[in-house]
């Protein structure tokens, strides 16, 4: 396998994680209680 | 007033369940980094699998199917927290959505060959986003809440709808996009280690929606409890 894959897949992990970490965090910021 | 409250316990109990849920995706990471065997083809680019999968299960076949459950059920019942549902529904779903079609490319790009290809699969799955991405454009368009929920409920009835045509996609029509490897009539055809990865992916990201969508919908109560309470004070 071209060593390359797995950068690809490090770069769709980091994503996903990027995205559902900063929703979590923007969505616990904008509710909480004030 | 007990509206309030009650909307503030429950925005703490979603908020446990979202950790909870973020943890298990943690979890999933793990097992499918490092425990999981490398796919003999397609090596590394494979374990996207695990993320972009269960991301669109829980988009499409969870989050989007809720939406229009709800809103046929506010149609036909009027009742505000099914709006409430569903709107909070979309929004996550939305989130979802947006992770399939980044993994999606960045596996494309290295089995493929290409970032992107307009084959119906990947088409349907763009204009579903965009169906919904109007969804919640039209929310914060319209301030009558009863209009609001009214068009709203259309709009996510509509789009509902085309679950599962695009279920359907890759039997349909002749598309670059592998057919469905566990939600298909038959066994999973998979080895045992990766289908349990997949399963315990499955599992985990469907608590994290959980837990977003009762965080969500918690602070979308507590909103609507917050203006009631303002109208009647004002009255």
């Amino acid at each position: 396998m071209p060593p390359a894959n797995g950068g690809y897949m490090v770069a769709a992990y980091v994503a996903a994680g990027v995205i559902y970490l900063a929703y979590s965090v923007w969505l616990y910021w904008r509710s909480r209680d004030r | 007033m007990t509206a309030i409250p009650s909307a503030e316990r429950a925005l703490k109990r979603g908020g446990i369940l979202m950790a909870i849920g973020l943890a298990a995706v943690a979890v999933v990471y793990v097992r499918a980094l490092v425990f999981t065997p490398e796919e003999a083809t397609q090596g590394l680019a494979q374990k996207i699998f695990y993320i972009h999968v269960p991301s669109a299960w829980v988009a499409l076949y969870l989050a989007y199917a809720i939406v229009g459950i709800f809103s046929v059920l506010y149609l036909l019942l009027k009742d505000p927290r099914l709006d409430l549902v569903a709107s909070s529904s979309a929004e996550v779903g939305t989130v979802f959505a947006t992770v399939v079609l980044i993994t999606g490319p960045i596996w494309g790009k290295t089995v493929w060959g290409t970032w992107w290809t307009w084959d119906a699969r990947l088409t349907s799955t763009l204009f579903l986003y965009f169906i919904y991405l109007a969804y919640l454009v039209l929310r914060s368009a319209v301030e009558e809440p009863g209009r609001r929920a009214r068009y709203c409920a259309v709009l996510g009835i509509l789009g509902a709808l085309l679950v599962p045509f695009i279920h359907m996609t890759v039997y349909l029509f002749r598309t670059l996009h592998p057919m469905p490897v566990v939600l298909q009539p038959g066994r999973p055809q998979l080895p045992g280690s990766m289908l349990i990865t997949l399963l315990s992916s499955f599992v985990a990201f469907t608590v994290f929606y959980a837990g977003l969508l009762a965080r969500r919908y918690a602070w979308a109560r507590l909103r609507a409890a917050r203006a009631q309470e303002e109208a009647d004070a004002s009255r």
